[in-house]
């Protein structure tokens, strides 16, 4: 019971932390609705195609901000010796991590709804199983807060988290097949693009959202999303030290 | 047979004394490197319980690598360190450390600072108020401020609540590191009165500094050169052994370096 306290209070201090800074709320829910707004305003004579994009926008969005939130939250706590204060009491490694992925959770839920219901309502779209689509996003939060854990440990300042989304975030949005469809691509790319986790959470919130299938009917990408999920999961704890 | 109240007596004596006994930190041929670099060099230090002792040595001395072997961030490469009788690893419930850097949340409040690590120190529930909370914030004189954001505070007020934060779980044993650094005399004043209170609770101080006005009011010293302890005792002893009337701290300090 003790572990579990001290994960849920790690998750709440970390919504306290964003929501207390307006800054970091403003990255989450306002900036989210700006491209969102700038993307449906530029269709908006075309309501197919901005159907079509929802799905790989909603993913981009999650993964980008959480990776960006969460790389840069962790970076000041390493920094400002937070990290090391906490690891000096009796908390384990798996309480930091899990309690930043589930206050992200959390944050990313939220973020999903408004996006979401500002695109049914603004723009007049329509989708499928909202609820499996929570799902998937779930799974593209672990990974993308995994990545901002790992990836802080590489970096010195803020300026430096911001320099890894040329090499982590921006492959991954042109590979998505968010641009071009995937099967379009030279083989080489495609290949690529099957070892980044966005490609197959653009693909299943697509089959989800517009075809109505299932989580039953994309079961390749699911595990294909928990696996990239564990795996950054994993790397995220391994950066993580108890004791020198 | 059940005991009478006077055997019930006798024993609480010898539980006091018993506790007496075991000393607040024992460290026993304490030795550290850096690669190759020695830090520390066979190290023997026993500190009794209720007392503040202090460690002075100049920048690059060992005193940072030491208090990191105390509260467990390095492990010891040879040589071992009990606190409370235990090994320094299984110490983490009954030690309180205060960092030189403020290590606090600066987006959070400062109840919600202290009552964030009062659940990490003790597994509570953060759903639930904490009476300690409330108790420490007034035993640093931060109660009006418990509201403001971290950020808001003034570095003096900062360092108040570090120390809260060390001391939120009731430990028995202090790790402070150089914690008057950067601050006025008057608050610097303060800070030697709440821990000479503490000493009164029973509660032992391992204090590192750099300064003689902060070494003069431990109960016991030790001069810390090259990861190796030139002089130990009380600090009046130790002013004593430079054989000069009105010696100061500093003159016993330069005393030790020269015949070390």
């Amino acid at each position: 019971m003790k572990s579990i306290n001290r994960t849920i209070s790690i998750s709440l201090r970390v919504i306290k932390q964003i929501t207390n800074d307006p800054r970091s709320t403003a990255l989450i829910i306002i900036a989210p609705l700006i491209v969102t707004s700038l993307i449906g305003f530029s269709f908006i004579g075309q309501k197919e195609i901005l159907n079509k994009i929802t799905p790989a926008l909603l993913g981009m969005i999650v993964f980008f901000f959480s990776f960006l939130v969460t790389g840069v939250s962790f970076l000041r706590e390493r920094i400002e010796g937070t990290l090391e204060r906490l690891l000096l009491l009796p908390v384990k490694k798996v309480n930091v991590i899990t309690g930043y992925l589930f206050g992200f959770l959390i944050l990313t839920t939220i973020q999903t709804l408004i996006v979401l219901t500002y695109i049914i309502f603004v723009f007049d779209q329509s989708y499928n199983n909202i609820s499996q689509v929570l799902v998937i996003l779930m799974l593209v939060t672990t990974t993308s807060v995994s990545l901002g854990i790992f990836v802080s440990t590489f970096a010195r300042n803020e300026f430096q988290v911001i320099q890894f989304i040329p090499l982590i975030i921006l492959p991954q949005i042109f590979l998505s097949g968010i641009f071009i469809p995937v099967n379009e691509m030279p083989q080489v790319l495609q290949l690529i693009s099957e070892i980044l986790p966005l490609k197959h959470a653009v693909f299943s919130l697509s089959q989800i959202m517009l075809h109505g299938k299932t989580l039953n009917n994309i079961l390749p990408q699911l595990f294909a999303l928990l696996g990239f999920a564990s795996v950054c999961l994993v790397a995220g704890m391994a950066t993580i030290k108890n004791r020198s | 047979m059940l005991p009478s109240t006077a055997s019930a007596f006798n024993w609480d004596i010898y539980m006091n004394q018993k506790k007496k006994d075991i000393l607040a930190l024992e460290i026993d041929s304490l030795r550290f490197s850096y690669k190759n670099h020695s830090v520390l060099n066979g190290i023997n230090l026993n500190i009794s319980r209720g007392e503040i002792f202090g460690i002075l040595g100049a920048n690059g001395a060992g005193k940072t690598t030491l208090m990191k072997l105390i509260t467990g961030q390095l492990n010891s490469q040879k040589g071992t360190i009990k606190i409370l009788g235990k090994p320094a690893s299984e110490s983490k419930h009954s030690v309180g450390y205060m960092p030189q850097k403020h290590s606090l949340y600066q987006e959070l409040s400062v109840q919600d600072n202290l009552a964030f690590f009062n659940q990490m120190h003790l597994g509570l529930s953060p759903f639930k108020g904490h009476s300690n909370v409330e108790e420490m914030l007034s035993f640093v004189n931060l109660i009006k401020f418990k509201k403001e954001k971290v950020l808001h505070l003034s570095e003096g007020m900062k360092q108040r609540l570090n120390l809260a934060i060390a001391l939120v779980n009731s430990p028995d044993f202090l790790v402070l590191d150089e914690p008057t650094v950067g601050l006025d005399p008057e608050i610097r004043s303060y800070f030697w009165t709440h821990f000479k209170n503490l000493r009164k609770t029973k509660k032992s101080l391992f204090i590192s500094s750099h300064t003689m006005d902060d070494a003069s009011h431990c109960d016991k010293l030790a001069f810390l050169r090259n990861g190796k302890i030139i002089a130990f005792g009380p600090p009046k002893k130790l002013r004593e052994a430079t054989g000069k009337n009105n010696s100061s701290l500093e003159d016993a300090f330069l005393y030790f370096v020269k015949n070390s």
